[in-house]
C-alpha cells in the first residue's frame, strides 16, 4: 500500500487530507511537528511526504532541507501543502528541494488526488 | 485581573484579562488558534513563544487575552522598552472576528502603554491584511515603511568568500558595534532584541579597496538569523555581498531567516544575488512621534 506522511499541525487540514487519501487506498501517517515528521520519515519510509510549511517548532521548508540532506531521501517526493500565493509557494518549494506544492484548503478532491498520483509517478 | 478599556462596549460578554494570568502553553494555544486560517500562519510551540517573550521584552502583565466565559477568543501582546511600546501577536479566533474584540484588545494595549507614560507605539502588519491595517489606521497609526521577510535555503551552492581582511567578532564585540541607538528600527532588529539572544556573533571585514563594515548575527542550531549590519566605508551592496559570502561559506548547512529588512535598504541587491528569496512583506506603522530620546542619540 502506498504510504503518505502528512506533516500538518492544524487538525482540520490533516483530517480532510487524511479522509480523502485513506478513502482512495493510501496508508496515511501523521506528524504535527517538524521534528516528529523527521523521525516518522525515517521510521516509516513513506512514498510521499505532504508537508505543511507553517509548523510550530521549525517550518516545513527547514524540514524539507533536513530530509534532502540525507541521501536516502534525495528522490522521495516531498510536496509542500500551503495557502501561500502560488508564485511564492512554487519558488519556496523548489528552492528548498520540494517536488512541488498543492494548495490548501483542498476544494477539488479529484484535482488533489490527481496531483498526488502525479507526484507519485502513477 | 480583568482590564476593561473605556471604549469596549460592543460585546459585553468578553472580558480582557492580563496575559500573565495564563500559562505559556495556554497563550501558545490561543495564539495558534487565531492564526489557523492565515495565509502565513507562523504557528509557535510553547518553547518558541517563551523565547519570543524574552527576546522581545513582551510584558505579560500588560498583554491581554480576550475571554468569553471560559473560552479564550483573542490575544494581543505588548513589548515594552524605554520610551516605546510594540504591539505584537494580535489575533482573534476566526469565529469571533468582526465583533470588536480586536479593537478592544488594541485599545486595551494602548491604554496600558499610556499608563506607563509611553505615547510612542510601534507595530508591523502583514501587507494586504486589510482589516488589521484599517483598524490600525483608525486607532491613529500611520505607515512608516515596508519591510521584507527573506530566507535562503541551506542547500544552495556555496560561494567563495570575497577576498577581505576578516575578523570574527565575539558576542560582546558584535553587541558593541550594534550599539544602543536603534530605538526607531523595527522592534525585532533593535539592540535589545539582539542583546537578549543567545549565540550572537559578528564579522568585521575590510576589503582591499578600503571598504569596511560589520555584520552581527544569531547562529541557532539550524538557522542563521537576526542580521544587523553596517557599511562604514564603501558601497553597501558590495559590502553586503562580502558579508554574506563569508557567512554562507562558514555555515553552508544552515537555513537563513531574516526579517524586517527595509525595502529601500541599499544592501538588498547582495541578498538577492546570494540566493535569498522574499517570503512576504510587512508594513511598519507608528503611532505618535518618536521621542527625542530615541532619535537624538
Amino acid at each position: 500500500m502506498t504510504k503518505i506522511l502528512i506533516v500538518e499541525d492544524v487538525f482540520d487540514n490533516f483530517e480532510l487530507a487524511h479522509r480523502i487519501l485513506s478513502s482512495h487506498g493510501y496508508d496515511v501517517i501523521h506528524a504535527e511537528t517538524a521534528e516528529s515528521g523527521f523521525q516518522l520519515a525515517f521510521q516509516h519510509r513513506p512514498d510521499l511526504i505532504l508537508l505543511d510549511l507553517g509548523l510550530p517548532d521549525h517550518d516545513g521548508l527547514t524540514l524539507a532541507s533536513w530530509l534532502r540532506a540525507d541521501p536516502s531521501f534525495r528522490t522521495l517526493p516531498i510536496v509542500a501543502f500551503t495557502a501561500w500565493p502560488p508564485e511564492t509557494a512554487k519558488q519556496m518549494a523548489e528552492s528548498y528541494g520540494c517536488n512541488g506544492f498543492v494548495t490548501k484548503p483542498i476544494v477539488k478532491v479529484k484535482e488533489f488526488l490527481a496531483q498526488m498520483d502525479s507526484f507519485l509517478g502513477k | 485581573m480583568t482590564l476593561m478599556p473605556e471604549h469596549f462596549e460592543s460585546n459585553a460578554s468578553i472580558r480582557l484579562i492580563s496575559a500573565s494570568q495564563f500559562t505559556v502553553d495556554e497563550l501558545t494555544a490561543i495564539y495558534n488558534q487565531t492564526r489557523v486560517d492565515y495565509m502565513i500562519p507562523m504557528p509557535m510551540n510553547a518553547a518558541r513563544l517563551a523565547e519570543y517573550i524574552e527576546m522581545y521584552d513582551v510584558d505579560l502583565d500588560r498583554s491581554l487575552v480576550a475571554v468569553e466565559g471560559e473560552t479564550m477568543r483573542g490575544v494581543a501582546m505588548l513589548g515594552v522598552r524605554a520610551d516605546r511600546t510594540w504591539i505584537t501577536r494580535l489575533g482573534v479566533i476566526p469565529s469571533t472576528r468582526r465583533s470588536g474584540v480586536g479593537e478592544a484588545l488594541m485599545r486595551g494595549l494602548l491604554e496600558q502603554s499610556a499608563q506607563l507614560g509611553i505615547e510612542f507605539n510601534m507595530l508591523e502588519v502583514i501587507k494586504n491584511n486589510t482589516p488589521a491595517h484599517q483598524l490600525f489606521l483608525k486607532l491613529g497609526f500611520y505607515e512608516v515603511g515596508e519591510l521584507l521577510i527573506m530566507r535562503r535555503p541551506p542547500t544552495m551552492q556555496t560561494y567563495e568568500p570575497v577576498i577581505a581582511d576578516a575578523r570574527r567578532l565575539e558576542r560582546y564585540e558584535a553587541l558593541d558595534l550594534v550599539g544602543y541607538d536603534r530605538g526607531t528600527q523595527p522592534w525585532t532588529n533593535q539592540s535589545e532584541s539582539l542583546g537578549h539572544g543567545a549565540d550572537i556573533f559578528g564579522l568585521y571585514l575590510t576589503l582591499p579597496d578600503g571598504s569596511r563594515g560589520w555584520i552581527a548575527y544569531q547562529r541557532e542550531k539550524f538557522t542563521l538569523t537576526h542580521f544587523i549590519y553596517k557599511t562604514e566605508e564603501g558601497d553597501p551592496a558590495e559590502m553586503a555581498y562580502a558579508f554574506l559570502s563569508h557567512l554562507h561559506h562558514q555555515y553552508p548547512r544552515l537555513d537563513t531567516h531574516i526579517e524586517n529588512i527595509q525595502v529601500n535598504d541599499p544592501h538588498l541587491p547582495a541578498f538577492y544575488k546570494m540566493g535569498y528569496i522574499e517570503s512576504f512583506r510587512r508594513v511598519e506603522m507608528w503611532r505618535g512621534t518618536p521621542p527625542a530620546s530615541l532619535v537624538s542619540k
